[in-house]
């Protein structure tokens, strides 16, 4: 005889042994996003306490009074503004460069035919391989002897001279998007960077803003290159800026937590504009929706 | 097709144009002069802080109204990285022409063709001027290749409260090596097995391991003279006692300790979590921002017995001119400015820290009044047994083979004698 299924037990329904397997699960989601925040919000805490009080032992979690000052006094003790608008011009060239540089090279090694392709796209793929500190010399001497010590190009101009990561990840997206729209196109007169322009950039939309996303990111967190090739406090970005906080003997920590937190903005507001193509973009393996 | 032409044009020029822009500003800086034709000479320091960017932006400036050849430019360099940016500008040839850089491996760049030998440049009376131990650092073959700055030297800070607690006379901090451990364990507060306040840890402050062999061992660094003296019986000896603290506090109460404070935005000494802390003199600025009303005493390094000597450890920071500086003339002026009296004795006064010019340092003491006059007193007292151990020339990388064999040691992965031979065994393999 066949049980109804009014006869079982409660905790035998279908219905009763999803539910537990759904808090589990968001129980062992929620763990995780709060070890996850907890630099954040130890960041956020601290950059709100006063010197004192971030020296008291054991450490409060909430602040006692919560000092915004901070962030004024802090914001205040160098050209912040200043520093601030060079490293958005940086970041904004650097961005626009790495998005269409790359993006013709991947168009490139994904959609037209020609000798040696794969070994080229395997010797790109090399330099990744590279470790950055390796070249950090000559490549200083190379850009000294061009005189652009102290300038901006050394941080943009490597920009434009192509990325082996987002060559390969747009590279990848690109194959999934079908021959027959470049077949047609060719067909009708058009040429590469037509095809490109018109059919490429707007077909791989999420991928861009991925590449976007990371290279904004990269240029406004970069520390290194800033550091060698500036000489002129006047031309310095954000991150030079932190440095002043942190000295030999001592750290601001309540200055250095509250610029960090301003800094942290302007890029956790991007992504959480562009995050749904983040998400596309990321995911090689998925296929067009056109 | 014509659109394409067109949309490459537009490319390229927003492209040549961006190249123009972004080159714009840095270039006339090279062979600079001002307007009034003063040579510019690019000064780099890593004191970018609150409290000392308007100290030394203050003796700049004092130097650039003094004369009329000559207008520093001060550039903050973040700490540390400001190093790694002299290299590569030294070998590419552009660097600038005055840095502040490490006291202890002046000889090292001077062997490696970093810095400029300034014999010639400085005048011969400037190092009467200034302490010797900090003068002997700068000589490579018999030559200055830098001109010391500051240096520092460790005091042994004390909780006086605790002190009275424990029943110990606050005026009597320990002079030998068995009275600190005597006076540490009286000053343990402990709760079960754990600890709420340990009395003295030999390795917390900036007084390693290292430090107390040399203590031991009248002062004698790793290396002397070209020769190694790493597995001397005075450095074991030392090592065996390091390793009885470990035993006696045990090991998973020192570890922690260290991971509470891991931070480094709190410290133990000054939240009375340690009653007793070796720490350079500018250490009583964290105690005094800390707002916190303690009382505190200061003294010399513990010695192993009495009679064998307070020896201490030092560091400190030179002035150099980086090999390839355009104007050395002109930047040997501002180094001799930076080490004369007036500009070290406000140096001094502001910062608390140890200077190199001797007249400075001990006018600076006579204009400081309360605790704030009884550390700096000890820390002048103490130079007398402070060593400054160099970067040896033969052996520049020693530490990266002496560290983890007295790292294993403390942890009791093997005797104090076992490891010091493999370490000296690890060094001499490492001879240039």
């Amino acid at each position: 005889m066949i049980k109804a299924e009014s006869d079982l037990k409660f905790h035998q329904t279908k219905s009763f042994q999803e539910r537990t397997k759904k808090t589990i699960t968001l129980a062992f989601l929620l763990l995780g996003s709060i070890l996850l925040l907890m630099p954040l919000w130890w960041m956020i805490s601290t950059s709100l306490k006063s010197p004192e009080e971030i020296m008291q032992h054991p450490p409060t979690f909430i602040p006692e009074s919560f000092r915004f000052s901070n962030y004024i006094e802090a914001w205040q003790t160098g050209p912040f503004a200043r520093w601030g608008l060079n490293t958005l011009f940086i970041a904004i060239v650097t961005t626009i460069g790495s998005v269409l540089v790359n993006s013709y090279v991947a168009y490139g090694f994904a959609k037209i035919h020609f000798k040696g392709r794969n070994t080229l796209f395997v010797i790109v793929l090399a330099t990744m391989l590279i470790p950055s500190f390796v070249t950090l010399v000559p490549q200083y001497m190379l850009f000294s002897k061009l005189g652009w010590v102290n300038t901006y190009l050394p941080l943009i101009i490597p920009a434009f001279a192509g990325s082996a990561f987002y060559i390969f990840l747009l590279r990848q997206f690109m194959m999934t998007i079908p021959d027959e729209y470049i077949e047609a196109a060719r067909m009708d007169g058009a040429s590469h960077l037509r095809i490109w322009w018109h059919i490429m950039l707007p077909l791989t939309k999420p991928a861009l803003i991925t590449v976007a996303l990371f290279s904004f990111n990269a240029a406004w967190n970069d520390l290194l290159s800033p550091l060698l090739y500036l000489n002129d406090e006047n031309l310095y970005t954000l991150q030079l800026g932190l440095q002043t906080f942190k000295g030999s003997v001592q750290v601001q920590w309540h200055y250095l937590m509250s610029m960090s937190v301003m800094i942290l903005l302007p890029t956790v507001i991007l992504f959480f504009f562009f995050q749904r193509y983040f998400m596309e973009g990321t995911n090689v393996s998925s296929g067009t929706k056109g | 097709m014509k659109r394409n032409v067109k949309l490459s044009f537009i490319l390229l020029l927003a492209f040549s144009l961006l190249l123009s822009a972004c080159s714009g500003g840095g270039k006339k800086e090279a062979n600079a002069t001002t307007k009034d034709g003063k040579v510019i000479i690019d000064f780099w320091s890593f004191w970018g802080s609150e409290t000392r960017r308007p100290v030394i932006e203050k003796i700049v400036d004092d130097f650039n109204k003094s004369q009329d050849e000559i207008e520093v430019k001060h550039t903050f360099v973040p700490w540390g990285d400001i190093w790694t940016k002299n290299l590569a500008a030294v070998a590419a040839g552009n660097p600038a022409d005055v840095i502040v850089n490490d006291l202890a491996s002046v000889a090292h760049r001077a062997d490696n063709q970093q810095a400029e030998d300034l014999s010639k440049l400085i005048s011969k009376d400037l190092q009467s001027n200034l302490y010797p131990h900090l003068w002997e650092p700068v000589l490579y073959k018999d030559k200055p290749y830098a001109v010391p700055f500051t240096s520092d030297t460790r005091v042994l800070f004390y909780n006086k409260e605790a002190f009275k607690e424990a029943g110990l006379d606050p005026e009597k901090p320990p002079t030998t090596w068995a009275e600190l451990e005597e006076y540490a364990k009286k000053l343990d507060v402990k709760k079960g097995k754990k600890y709420d306040r340990i009395g003295f840890y030999p390795l917390w402050g900036s007084f390693g391991a290292g430090s107390w062999m040399s203590n031991a061992d009248g002062g004698k660094g790793f290396i002397e003279d070209g020769k190694l003296a790493v597995n001397t019986p005075k450095k074991a000896e030392a090592l065996e006692w390091v390793q009885g603290w470990n035993k006696r506090i045990g090991d998973k109460n020192v570890q922690a300790f260290e991971a509470e404070f891991s931070s480094g935005q709190t410290n133990p000494f000054v939240t009375e979590k340690v009653a007793m802390w070796i720490d350079i003199a500018g250490f009583y600025t964290q105690i005094r921002d800390s707002g916190k009303e303690m009382e505190i005493g200061v003294a010399p390094i513990p010695e192993q017995e009495t009679g064998s000597g307070h020896w201490n450890e030092g560091g400190g920071f030179a002035l150099e001119i980086p090999k390839g500086s355009k104007h050395p003339k002109e930047a040997a002026k501002f180094i001799e400015y930076m080490a004369s009296e007036q500009a070290q004795k406000y140096w001094a006064l502001k910062n608390y820290d140890n200077v190199a010019n001797v007249k400075a340092a001990e006018s600076a003491a006579t204009e400081m009044k309360d605790i704030e006059k009884t550390v700096y007193d000890q820390a002048l007292a103490n130079l007398k047994d402070t060593k400054l151990h160099t970067v040896p020339l033969e052996y520049p990388d020693y530490k990266t083979r002496l560290d983890p064999q007295l790292e294993a040691a403390i942890i009791g992965k093997m005797s104090a004698k076992e490891a010091l031979e493999k370490a000296e065994k690890d060094i001499e393999e490492l001879k240039k």
